[in-house]
């Protein structure tokens, strides 16, 4: 039998499928990516995305927006309030999008999942699917100047207000 | 193309009521009288004892109207307030009051007067 170890054609091969897996790879559908639909229309960055991330709804349940929503005199301490008219608009697309939509894509699903039925968290970042996708950025990157606090998505998370979170749009500032 | 479409329809939106900084000053003016950028600087300047998170504009804004600034709390980039840095500014009249009435609430925990519009108007058209 011919020795199939190192010669110039098996290394060849072993280049070229490597190189083809890797385009693959580099140019896959993002199908995976954490994508999450966001409302249409520009009420909904320019109303809650002016002080923070417009988070995406895909993030909580529908019944932690309308708390949420219910609550904008005192949001985390400040006066958010809307005008009604478009107060409800942005509560219909939030529930609309929520996690527990019949539409609720993969993600969605699984951040749904992870919530008890009887709660209706406000905060994004103390869930446990947050925490889980997390868990492995230090304390000391959460300090620096440009990100601050967790709940800054768009400090790393470059698209975040597309509603775009996957881990290829990452940039940590410095 | 999907993605730049809430960006074309803002353009086809901003003729609608988009307005120089001057106009709206002019506007302020013509209800609180003549304006002030001594005073409006002064007035974004001010250290506030009423403030439940931010006690003075310049505590997210930066002391500087051309740097970008960052909200206290959740540390997002906030664009420069003047219009010599950042074209889009004072050029939407009812941008223009709600972060006033927000931000005024803020800081002050009372509305703005029109004259403190006026200044602070002034001051940042002023800011070159």
């Amino acid at each position: 039998m011919d020795h199939a170890g190192l010669n110039w054609k098996n290394l060849l091969t072993l280049a070229l499928a490597v190189g083809a897996t890797a385009f693959a790879i580099a140019r896959a559908p993002a199908d995976d990516e954490a994508i999450f639909p966001m409302p249409a229309g520009k009420t909904y960055l320019n109303e809650c995305g002016s002080c923070h991330t417009a988070f995406a709804p895909g993030l909580l349940p529908a019944r932690s927006w309308r708390k949420m929503l219910a609550g904008l005199t005192d949001h985390f301490g400040e006066d958010a309030s809307l005008d009604e008219p478009q107060r409800l608009a942005i509560l219909k697309d939030l529930e609309t999008l929520a996690a527990d939509t019949p539409q609720a894509n993969l993600r969605m699903r699984r951040i749904n999942g992870a919530i008890p039925g009887n709660a209706a968290p406000q905060r994004i970042t103390e869930s446990g699917y947050f925490k889980f996708m997390h868990d492995e950025v230090p304390r000391h990157i959460w300090q620096r100047k440009k990100i601050g606090t967790p709940g800054n998505c768009l400090a790393c998370h470059t698209r975040a207000n597309e509603g775009r979170y996957g881990e290829r749009e990452v940039r940590i500032p410095q | 193309m999907k993605r730049y479409l809430p960006l074309l329809a803002l353009f086809a939106a901003l003729p609608l009521q988009a307005e120089t900084p001057q106009q709206i000053l002019d506007a302020l003016v013509a209800q609180a009288g003549p304006a002030s950028a001594a005073r409006g600087e002064q007035l974004f300047r001010a250290k506030s004892t009423a403030g439940k998170t931010a006690d003075a504009c310049t505590s997210c804004h930066t002391d500087n109207p051309k740097a970008p600034g960052q909200h206290v709390k959740t540390h997002k980039t906030i664009d420069p307030l003047a219009p010599v840095a950042q074209k889009d500014r004072f050029t939407d009249p009812a941008k223009v009051e709600k972060w006033f009435k927000r931000n005024c609430n803020e800081v002050l925990a009372r509305a703005c007067t029109a004259q403190e519009k006026a200044d602070f108007t002034a001051y940042m058209i002023s800011v070159k």
